[in-house]
């Protein structure tokens, strides 16, 4: 079962006991979700395969922990955006929170496409916290997970001497003391020295920071103009 | 009243701990060296205040060990007053920790420290426009020379208020920020940090991590970096309304000489050479002295008392162990720790990580790797909890092996009193050499089989900076001290049990047992196994030992040369002392520990069977 669809599931079963102050029965289910009853019976025994949910004697479908922790989860998640959304919109702060908040459904073009961007990357938050607890930062290597945005040329990629303007940090694991260090976006920088194998010491808020070669090609900048 | 010390790594927190309660704690110039919390009490006005030296970090928002310290001890309220120590001449770097320590509003105030070294650079810092700006109390001081120091007790516990800092963020993070306190309920701090991908509320995780998606996608840029960013900027303007700068001489930088290639790497290779040798021949020579005097004035007189033998025995004992103790405490580690705290006073330790960060890759590891080596030749205990100055497992399971076998300075005694003394001194450094080249080769293949991904060096270089006599010595005293404190005990109990041992005649049932090992395969005489044995408890005590055993100190009268030769070596290689094993065990676990211990018994007997073969 997709991930996708299994939040969307216990979302509902959250939301209609939250609004009911009881358990959906399955058809019941089907109508909040708008799709047929057969096809939400077969997916129901799937969450329940899951341990998500389990169907008590009168039918209804009943959260177990597990479930009702996604749920609330989901249930949060898109509250909260939708919120954020608003308030970017600029509509009056408290009115547009309570409106965005409780119409889950029926919000602006741009709110629901980019309520599908999210829907289609739960998929990479759900892989996130797979590894639970969040690797510290510290233990992830730098490469990876790049910043697929950015395309400006790693500073290994100048010359000591060089004045240049920082840019955006690949990777995130190193990128968290390079940002506190004040290698932030914008910031100009000079490379102080480069040793041949393109270690750097590069100045930056009248500070000098050491980098190994892979941190520095790590470092997007572009030459000062 | 509970006051802490919160501050960048370098920035004197320590230093101004130490003035203001009078206690010990080190002072060091590489970022991280104070990692757990010191507390101090003091008087003032007969109301007990209570003093915390915090872990210098550079940031709240990350989750190395100390910064998460350093959150938790700010959320759970660890403190009355949170007194913000910044380094004058890097304010602007400095200002960016105060502004997120102020989010999290704790009652504060602002030391400006080091501004002794701010006007040297011809900066003026104006107090009372950076104290408007923050909204806490500002004192400017130098805590090398004492300057204001007296002014923060009464300011911090009279004058502290919430700072008033509010940083402009970017206006979707402001958005968020309201839409997480509005569906969630949480307060703005845990709100950035959640942002950011840090806390343990999932549901709060969730949907921060929803929203930061957004933003990132908006922006073309992750939430971490435009926070960072905001941040930044926001110092960047107080720093640029407060300080003054008078263009003032450039000073000659050193740097460029210390940090190229050349003549950096053979600067580097001769410090660290002076640095052995001046502790191996200044070492020796007091030993010398110190045994003597010893030997004449305690020993001789105790020994002339002629009480019953089992106390006779005890007592000897007792005193051996005092003066191996103070024959390698004073001499070795005392003469080297100076040359360390020179080092790192100076600031040049930084300047070494960077210049060996390239052969500290091919080994599998980076730059800062060389300060807990360096630290090893002096004594592995520290050395070992330095690690954590490395931040992956992998990371700390090569450098630990590798600092294990780093000739610490009880190895350097047992080198210097048998080889060089009965052998030669070219002998002497022959096994630096080899253990120099084992060294090498298991770091190579360490770096091949050890999983874990590579992880690469970020490190702020310190400033340069003449060191100060006075300071020197009190960070060498305290050290010396602290070893004083963990190895006295051990080598008087084990020393103490020694005795018995042979007054009860079981040594020689356990040399015995182990004869086909000592005997055949290391062609040593029999007695040299329980000298190993001891080894084990404090690496000199397998000389003394030896010594006591062999009847005479005149080592040379009774082996012959390769036999002095193979015992050094293999007691230098074999297995670390306890302490060392304790500290692995704890810093690492059981698994490196007894890996590190098997790995090291195996390495001395294979070598010292090889010498035998080769030179018998
Ligand atoms: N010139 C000058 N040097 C100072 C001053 N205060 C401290 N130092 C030096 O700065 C260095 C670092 O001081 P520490 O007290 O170890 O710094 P810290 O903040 O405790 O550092 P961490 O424990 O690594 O976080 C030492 O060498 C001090 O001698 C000062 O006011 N002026
Ligand atoms: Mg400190």
């Amino acid at each position: 079962m997709q991930p996708s669809l299994r939040e969307d599931y216990l979302e509902a079963v959250q939301l209609f006991s939250n609004k009911n102050a009881r358990f959906p029965l399955t058809e019941e289910l089907a109508a909040a979700l708008s799709k047929p009853v057969p096809a939400v019976r077969s997916d129901i025994e799937k969450l329940v395969s899951g341990g998500d949910v389990i169907i008590v004697a009168e039918g209804s479908i009943t959260l177990t922990a597990q479930g009702k922790q996604t749920g609330t989860c989901v249930m949060k998640k898109h509250e909260t955006l939708q919120c954020f959304l608003s308030e970017i919109l600029g509509m009056d702060s408290h009115r547009a929170s309570d409106e965005a908040c409780t119409l889950e459904h029926t919000v602006s073009d741009e709110t629901i496409d980019r309520l599908g961007k999210l829907i289609g990357t739960h998929e990479h938050h759900r892989h996130q916290e797979k590894g639970k607890h969040r690797t510290p930062a510290g233990e992830r290597a730098c490469k990876g997970e790049t910043d697929e945005y950015c395309e400006s040329p790693g500073i290994s990629d100048f010359s000591e001497g060089d004045e240049v303007v920082i840019q955006c940090i690949h990777g995130r694991a190193c990128a968290q003391r390079l940002l506190d260090l004040g290698l932030v976006p914008g910031e100009h920088a000079t490379i102080k020295r480069k040793l041949s194998n393109g270690a750097l010491v590069v100045q930056v808020k009248g500070c000098d920071v050491a980098v190994s070669p892979e941190i520095a090609s790590a470092i997007g900048v572009e030459r000062l103009p | 009243m509970k006051i802490a010390l919160l501050g960048n790594p370098g920035v004197g927190k320590s230093l101004i701990f130490n003035q203001l309660t009078g206690l010990g704690v080190e002072v060091n110039r590489y970022p991280g060296s104070s990692v757990e919390l010191e507390c101090g009490n003091v008087c003032y006005k007969q109301e007990k205040t209570e003093i915390v030296d915090l872990p210098g970090i550079y940031s709240l928002d990350g989750n190395s060990e100390e910064e998460t310290l350093v959150r938790t001890f700010l959320t759970s309220g660890g403190a009355d007053v949170i007194v913000a120590v910044l380094d004058a001449t890097k304010l602007e770097r400095n200002l960016y920790l105060f502004v997120q320590a102020a989010e999290f509003s704790p009652k504060m105030i602002a030391v400006v420290n080091m501004i002794d070294a701010a006007e040297r650079q011809g900066m003026h810092i104006d107090a009372e426009s950076l104290s408007s700006h923050i909204g806490v109390p500002v004192i400017l001081a130098a805590a090398s020379e004492g300057r204001n120091i007296d002014r923060i007790l009464p300011v911090a516990l009279g004058q502290a208020t919430p700072a008033k800092v509010h940083v402009p963020y970017d206006h979707h993070i402001e958005a968020a920020l309201k839409s997480l306190e509005k569906t969630i309920g949480t307060p703005m701090h845990t709100n950035l940090l959640a942002l950011q991908g840090t806390g343990d509320d999932t549901v709060l995780l969730d949907a921060a991590g929803a929203i930061a998606q957004e933003i990132g996608m908006r922006h073309r840029m992750s939430v971490g970096q435009i926070i960072a960013t905001n941040r930044h900027n926001f110092a960047r303007e107080i720093t640029a309304s407060v300080v003054k700068r008078t263009a003032q001489k450039k000073p000659y930088d050193l740097d460029s000489l210390l940090t190229r290639s050349f003549p950096g790497i053979p600067i580097l290779c001769t410090i660290l050479f002076l640095l052995l040798l001046s502790v191996f021949m200044i070492g020796s020579w007091m030993e010398e002295i110190i045994v003597t005097v010893f030997t004449t004035s305690v020993i001789a007189p105790f020994l002339a008392l002629g009480l019953p033998p089992l106390w006779n025995q005890i007592g000897f004992s007792v005193l051996i162990a005092l003066q191996a103790g103070l024959g390698i405490a004073f001499p070795f580690i005392f003469t080297f720790y100076i040359g360390l705290s020179l080092l790192e006073d100076t600031g040049y330790m930084t300047r070494a990580a960077f210049l060996s960060d390239r052969a500290m890759h091919r080994i599998g590891l980076h730059g800062e790797a060389i300060i807990p080596m360096v630290i090893g030749f002096g004594c592995t205990v520290p050395a070992i909890m330095s690690l954590r100055l490395l931040k992956t497992r992998r990371e700390q399971t090569i450098a630990a092996i590798l600092v294990t076998m780093i000739p610490c300075s009880a190895r350097t005694v047992v080198i210097a009193g048998i080889v060089a003394a009965f052998v030669g001194i070219f002998w002497a450094f022959s096994i630096y050499l080899i253990i120099f080249i084992l060294l090498i080769l298991t770091a190579v293949v360490l770096s091949r089989i050890t999983p874990g991904e590579q992880f690469g060096m970020i490190v702020e270089m310190s400033t340069l900076r003449r060191p100060q006599a006075r300071l020197v010595l009190a960070k060498s005293w305290l050290r010396i001290k602290e070893f004083l404190f963990i190895a006295m005990p051990v080598l008087i109990v084990t020393s103490i049990l020694l005795g018995l041992f042979q007054f009860f005649g079981l040594t020689e049932l356990f040399e015995q047992l182990v004869a086909p090992v000592t005997v055949t395969l290391l062609g040593l005489p029999g007695y040299a196994s329980t000298a190993l044995l001891f080894g084990v408890f404090r690496k000199e005590l397998a000389f003394e030992t030896l010594a006591v055993l062999a009847g005479t100190a005149n080592l040379g009268m009774v082996m012959t040369s390769v036999q002095l030769y193979t015992f050094a070596i293999v007691s230098v290689l074999f297995v670390p002392c306890v302490s060392t094993i304790a500290v692995l065990y704890r810093q690492l676990g059981a698994r490196i520990a007894i890996i590190t211990s098997l790995y090291t018994v195996f390495l001395g007997l294979i070598i010292g069977a090889i010498i035998n073969i080769l030179m018998k």
